[in-house]
């Protein structure tokens, strides 16, 4: 009996049992008693299958690797790294692939299935290949292209991420605010209710009259998030209160008095409805006022203009609050400025309430913004930890030195440096995201006499940051 | 003699805590006593909860360590601190004569292991200790009484013998019995089917047979599941072609009689096998290309360190350290890390196919080359088609029927996808394609954009592990 017979002969009577099939005959041939052939049958029959080589499959997937035109990082920072990632937080992630994409650099290839948390959510930073790597196991029914360019133009915009292109479009319309809405119009229908959600708001900038017609026609668009913007949009262009539910209803909750001895002024109260409880407050307000502008609201209370009303509401922190919210997703931040020295925990509440129209901002404005609202001698210990990863979300990228110079001087985390209470990790990492080149050294020496397990990866990527910056 | 490396200090470490404990230590105030020889030798004491300071020595040679403290980690964070401390060269090491109680440590370490650079004194040194160590001992021998311990030994042995047979005609049964129900329903109780066997096979004190049965559901339920019926038949194929060859021992050669008794359960110490005459031994640099840990069903951890040959004279080109250490409290990884290159004697057990291996001397420290050019011009694997490599595995196979796993080395492969399932197969597209391990695919992936490498994996006949590749990109190393 060769190979081929006892594959074709033996294995299936092996498989199905000695019981049910018959090889007398056969098994004769291998000698000894029927037990002991039908061993050897089987180690015969073993051998045969061991001998057989795996053959090529019929057909293999084709591999369409994108070109990466990023060069890699340095092969010395590899390990660090990944050494960095493990275990790290999500604020010390984003920091690593923001400095990645401002020094235009990739990951290496072979790293890229240790780096899967950071490639998953920061793709869009890390060059095409880590897009190709995030997006291998999606669906083919909806395969996207993989865009890494320095510089969009009207033909690529749609090629790049939802991120970028949000960026494009609010750059353009600083330049040319008609071009850059007609091309949003032109791919609004196939965009889907996150984009357009994302896309609309940068309408913003430059919003006005020409606008109009293109907002009335997605008034009822089908997501509520585009719907609010786009009604607030056009309260903010109409100028009447009438044409905007949310004012009304805003408008409803605010109380209007007078106080003052010598001179009367306007106090208005915001007044929270009986089921929202405390630490819902800040998440209500924000939902509230979501669609409503600050002139609008200005006009509403009969004050003068929008610093009238800023003052006549410094006495609730609430209304304080919503006005603030409204500041920053109009950019006055002159006002925002006023607000913080009263509301200096705006910030905070912003966090807790889940706010995230800052990341609209280009790098200049989330300065300006983050001048204005950070008040860091008028904090208060304990720092929050989710306070502070919102902000270096929001930023994407280190606070203006003269902010970090303040915080890292603040009475609010100093006291946290001593004996007793000392910062997590999680904190330590945060701060270390968040502080710009200058002040590395001056954080290093707060946080170096800090146990190991608190200071070691802030320290980590302090050095990281500082290696891949001197990358030529 | 160069210092630990870093990389090397984190490769060693059981666990990332015990590098934030031991980066506590790296400081001078907590030390005393800090030296170094010529030998690569490094010593101190480390103050620590304890009432008297820690005594902590490293081997720079083959990073090697003891401290005398009671942490169950290996190495403890005292050890860590010391080399770390030594590598980043902020801390001063007074050269010294090394004190009694690392004299001691070198005495009792592993014949050949640390002798690197030493000069002949100390080398006369550790002899004449040996041979006081040895001179008593000689002078307390009863005859009467090793008279009795041989025949002891002589009885326990037919005994066993005796044991392992009769386990070998219960496995015989018991694959009897599998065959007539029919091995397509085997792999599926598998488990179920194999522990009793394998309980019996434990009680023969065939304890190698029985870790094999043990270890054969989980070897079965790591392939698809249309692949399992076919390969439970092969491995109860091997298990009676074991159980025959061991009955025939006497009639096969030295060397596949000792790879049968070593599979029957039978142990050779490492003091044996590096004192016994006519032993394989090859000397040359050796590459660590792979290392793997796992724990089996015994609840020992097996740590194996596989290393090729950079020279190609005669003699095994490939080696395996294999070590056994328990789960709780052991290193959770081997001594070496992948890319490593050392100057080293090794000694082979004996075997139709030489493998497995022990380090009889270090000549020169372990370093590893990290870039992709230093990779490439460093060190080059053999330029031999897949085919090829399979060609020596089906020797090997002729060799030893029931070889587990083999290493292929391999040039100009490239990895394919099929389905979920990747594949490697030479770059023209010619002779087997090798599937790898789902566990392996996420790893390897970043493979598939390459349209050529070279590289080491382990095959075990049904599915492929790569281990190393040296690319255009650089190395490679399977995690």
């Amino acid at each position: 009996m060769n190979a081929a017979e006892l594959k074709s002969r033996v294995v299936p009577f092996l498989m199905s049992g000695a019981r049910r099939g018959s090889l007398d005959a056969d098994l004769e041939a291998l000698g000894g008693d029927r037990d002991h052939a039908l061993l050897n049958a089987l180690s015969l029959a073993g051998q045969a299958l061991r001998f057989t080589q795996p053959a090529q499959p019929a057909e293999y997937a084709m591999e369409t690797w994108p070109h990466d035109e990023r060069p890699i990082l340095p092969q010395a920072m590899r390990a660090h790294i990944l050494r960095l990632l493990d275990r790290c937080t999500e604020d010390t992630a984003r920091a690593l692939a923001l400095a990645l994409e401002a020094k235009r650099l990739r990951p290496h290839p072979f790293d890229l299935p240790k780096l899967e948390g950071l490639v998953r959510k920061h793709a869009d930073r890390l060059g095409v290949t880590a897009q190709y790597w995030a997006q291998r196991e999606t669906s083919s029914s909806a395969p996207r292209g993989y865009f890494d360019a320095v510089e969009l133009n009207a033909e690529t915009w749609t090629e790049a991420t939802p991120r970028i292109r949000a960026k494009f479009l609010r750059e353009m319309r600083k330049r040319d605010p008609k071009g850059a809405r007609l091309l949003l119009e032109k791919t609004w229908n196939a965009e889907d209710a996150d984009n357009r959600a994302q896309l609309i708001a940068t309408l913003q900038t430059g919003l006005s009259a020409d606008d109009k017609g293109f907002l009335e026609t997605i008034r009822k668009d089908r997501a509520a998030r585009v719907r609010t913007t786009v009604q607030r949009f056009l309260a903010a262009l109409s100028g009447s209160a009438a044409e905007n539910p949310s004012l009304a209803a805003c408008m409803e909750r605010i109380e209007r008095s007078k106080s003052g001895l010598l001179k009367k002024k306007q106090a208005l109260k915001l007044e929270l409805p009986a089921t929202v409880k405390e630490h819902e407050a800040a998440g209500w307000i924000q939902e509230q006022f979501a669609g409503v502008t600050i002139t609008e609201l200005a006009r509403a209370c009969e004050v003068a203009d929008c610093e009238a009303l800023v003052d006549g509401a410094m006495k609730d922190e609430n209304l304080l609050f919503a006005l603030a919210l409204m500041a920053t997703r109009e950019k006055r931040f002159d006002l925002l400025g006023t607000i913080a020295d009263e509301l200096p925990d705006a910030w905070g509440k912003m966090s807790d309430s889940n706010f995230e129209d800052a990341s609209l901002y280009d790098s200049a404005e989330r300065a300006q913004w983050a001048q204005a609202i950070l008040r860091p001698k008028k904090w208060l210990p304990p720092l929050p930890f989710p306070a502070w990863s919102w902000l270096h979300r929001q930023l994407e990228g280190p606070l203006p030195a003269n902010v970090m110079r303040e915080v890292l001087q603040s009475k609010a985390w100093t006291t946290q440096l001593q004996e007793e209470k000392k910062p997590g990790t999680e904190l330590v990492q945060v701060l270390c995201a968040l502080c710009p080149p200058e002040l590395r050294n001056f954080l290093r020496g707060q946080i170096e006499p800090l146990p190991a397990d608190r200071n070691d990866k802030g320290l980590m990527l302090l050095e990281i940051l500082e290696s891949l910056e001197k990358t030529a | 003699m160069a210092p630990i490396s870093l990389e090397k200090i984190e490769a060693i470490a059981p666990d990332q805590a015990s590098l934030l404990a031991a980066r506590k230590l790296v400081k001078p105030s907590g030390w005393s006593g800090l030296s170094c020889d010529d030998a690569g030798l490094i010593w101190g004491e480390c103050q620590g909860s304890g009432s008297s300071p820690y005594r902590v020595v490293a081997s720079e040679v083959d990073a090697g360590y003891k401290c005398t403290c009671p942490s169950r980690k290996f190495p403890c964070k005292h050890s860590l601190a010391l080399m770390w401390m030594r590598s980043e060269g902020k801390i001063a090491f007074a050269a010294a004569q090394a004190p009694e109680w690392v004299q001691e440590w070198t005495r009792r370490r592993r014949p050949g292991a640390g002798t690197a650079g030493k000069d002949d004194s100390a080398s006369a040194l550790a002899l004449k200790n040996l041979a006081d160590a040895a001179a008593p001992v000689a002078e307390e021998v009863d005859p009467k009484a090793e008279a009795r311990a041989a025949a002891a030994r002589d009885r326990n042995r037919r005994e066993r013998e005796e044991a392992i047979l009769g386990g070998l005609d219960d496995l015989d049964r018991w694959i009897a019995d599998q065959i007539d129900n029919g091995l397509a329903a085997f792999a599926v109780n598998a488990g179920k089917l194999c522990r009793p066997i394998a309980q019996r096979l434990v009680d023969a004190k065939a304890s190698g047979l029985a870790s094999r049965v043990d270890g054969l559901p989980a070897r079965l339920y790591a392939l698809p599941e249309q692949a399992r019926s076919t390969a439970a038949l092969e491995q109860l194929g091997q298990l009676h072609l074991l159980a025959e060859a061991y009955r025939r021992q006497e009639s096969l050669s030295s060397e596949l009689r000792a790879d049968v008794r070593r599979e029957g359960g039978w142990t050779q110490s490492r003091e044996a096998l590096l004192t016994e005459e006519g032993t394989l031994t090859v000397s040359g640099t050796w590459r660590v290309l792979a290392t793997l840990s796992e724990v089996q069903p015994d609840r020992l951890r097996r740590l194996e360190s596989w290393l090729w040959r950079d020279d190609s004279a005669e003699g095994p080109r490939a080696a395996v350290l294999i070590d056994f250490v328990p789960v709780a409290g052991g290193p959770t990884r081997p001594a070496y890390q992948p890319g490593e290159k050392l100057g080293a004697t090794l000694v082979f057990y004996p075997s139709a196919r030489p493998l497995r291996t022990l380090v009889k001397e270090v000549t020169t420290t372990a370093e590893v080359t990290t870039s992709a050019e230093e990779c490439m011009v460093d060190f080059r694997l053999p330029d031999k088609p897949l085919a090829a490599a399979m060609d020596e595995y089906e020797d090997a196979l002729a060799a030893v029927p029931w070889l587990s796993t083999w290493p292929i080395a391999f040039g100009a492969a490239q990895l394919k996808r099929n389905g979920e399932t990747l594949f490697l197969t030479s770059s023209d597209g010619v002779g087997p394609a090798l599937p790898l391990a789902a566990t392996q695919s996420c790893n390897a992936a970043p493979l598939l954009a390459l349209e050529s490498f070279d590289g080491f994996g382990l095959w075990n006949g049904h599915l492929f592990r790569p281990c190393f590749a040296q690319t255009a990109l650089g190395r490679w190393v399977a995690e």
